[in-house]
């Protein structure tokens, strides 16, 4: 019976890969490669660039026919116009990922939508890092076998004369979705059209919306005890 | 060769830009019809099992790089190019529902993995 009770372990026990990391990271250290204040900042900075770049890029774009153009044939260059070096995209001299970005961009009779079967690569220098679901073993086998399935427990159904065109990213290139502009957003400016491209949509995995965006309100649920006073 | 000679070749030019110009004539060119080989790969690759055999088009002859059979093992010095396939769905799944016979999909190779169709 005590056995039964034992408490379960509050984290599973840390993989191979994790082990790894840390005997490499505290090596370099050791070695002189870099300390661990600078570990911890570029950390720090990894965890803070977001989709907020792709998002401008593909407001841009809408706008501006020139620079789709470049967008479609140089993601590299176009990604420089909304502030981001693929070379240098810490602004300390931390070397980035692979720098050719392909910018897939949806029509009325096309969908992209992007994965990688093999792990996780991902433009990080101009979305961010990629979320959790994005790396998990189920998004990256059924995308590939079942698109329009995974798709729709997104809660995006796509109609049947639409191809949907899954790119699985597996060698040096990273792609990002450009969507269509949506109906409702004539007359309004890059940065309105910004807000509205959020992550998934860049991703293929949501549709832009005039009513919704990155930094929408999150709905207020009173509490249903206040403590007094509150 | 330095320790950090991947570091050094990318400087300032990226991967894998840095590799630009060190492969032969490209074998393919966008359109061309081709086929995955299956080729042995019991150390290492980037070549999806689900892709082998399978027939595509090419749509994009991407860049050159070394293939990631040679890369992972630091044999840099033969690079080749790459290109992005374009597959039927129905050509992958043969299950794949014929009501979506439009659907495709896209992934890349380096040159050794194709031959023509």
């Amino acid at each position: 019976m005590a056995e039964k009770h034992k408490p379960a372990p509050m984290v599973d026990e840390v993989s191979d890969f994790e082990v790894l990391e840390v005997a490499v990271r505290e090596l370099a250290i050791e070695k002189g490669l870099f300390s661990a204040e600078d570990h911890r900042r570029f950390a720090e900075f990894a965890h803070s660039i977001g989709p907020l770049p792709a998002g401008r890029l593909v407001a841009k774009s809408w706008l501006d026919p020139e620079f789709k153009k470049l967008a479609l044939e140089d993601g590299f260059t176009a990604s420089k116009e909304v502030g981001i070096d693929w070379l240098n995209p810490t602004g300390f001299g931390t070397p980035s990922d692979y720098c050719d970005l392909r910018v897939l961009e949806n029509t009325p009779s096309v969908h992209h939508v992007v994965v990688c079967t093999l792990c996780s690569c991902y433009p990080r220098p101009i979305l961010g890092h990629s979320p959790e679901w994005y790396r998990t073993p189920n998004y990256r086998r059924r995308l590939v076998r079942w698109p329009r399935q995974v798709l729709s427990e997104f809660g995006l159904q796509i109609p049947a004369d639409v191809e949907v065109r899954v790119e699985d990213s597996n060698q040096k290139c990273r792609f990002m979705v450009m969507p269509m502009r949506p109906e409702g957003t004539e007359d309004w400016s890059e940065d309105q059209l910004a807000e509205i491209v959020t992550r998934d949509c860049m991703l293929g995995v949501a549709l832009p919306h005039p009513d919704r965006k990155a930094d929408d309100k999150r709905p207020v649920h009173k509490a249903a005890n206040p403590v007094h006073g509150h | 060769m330095s320790r950090g000679h991947h570091a050094e070749k990318a400087t300032g030019k990226g991967d894998p830009q840095c590799f630009k110009g060190e492969a032969s004539a490209p074998k393919f060119k966008v359109g061309d019809r081709v086929r995955i080989r299956d080729l042995p790969d019991i150390f290492y690759t980037r070549c999806q099992v689900y892709t082998r055999g399978a027939e595509g088009v090419v749509t994009v002859v991407t860049h050159e790089s070394p293939a990631p059979e040679d890369e992972a093992w630091d044999n840099v010095d033969k690079p080749e190019w790459f290109y992005i396939v374009r597959f039927k769905q129905k050509e992958l799944w043969p299950e794949y529902p014929d009501v979506y016979e439009n659907d495709t999909l896209q992934t890349e190779f380096s040159e050794r993995w194709l031959e023509s169709a």
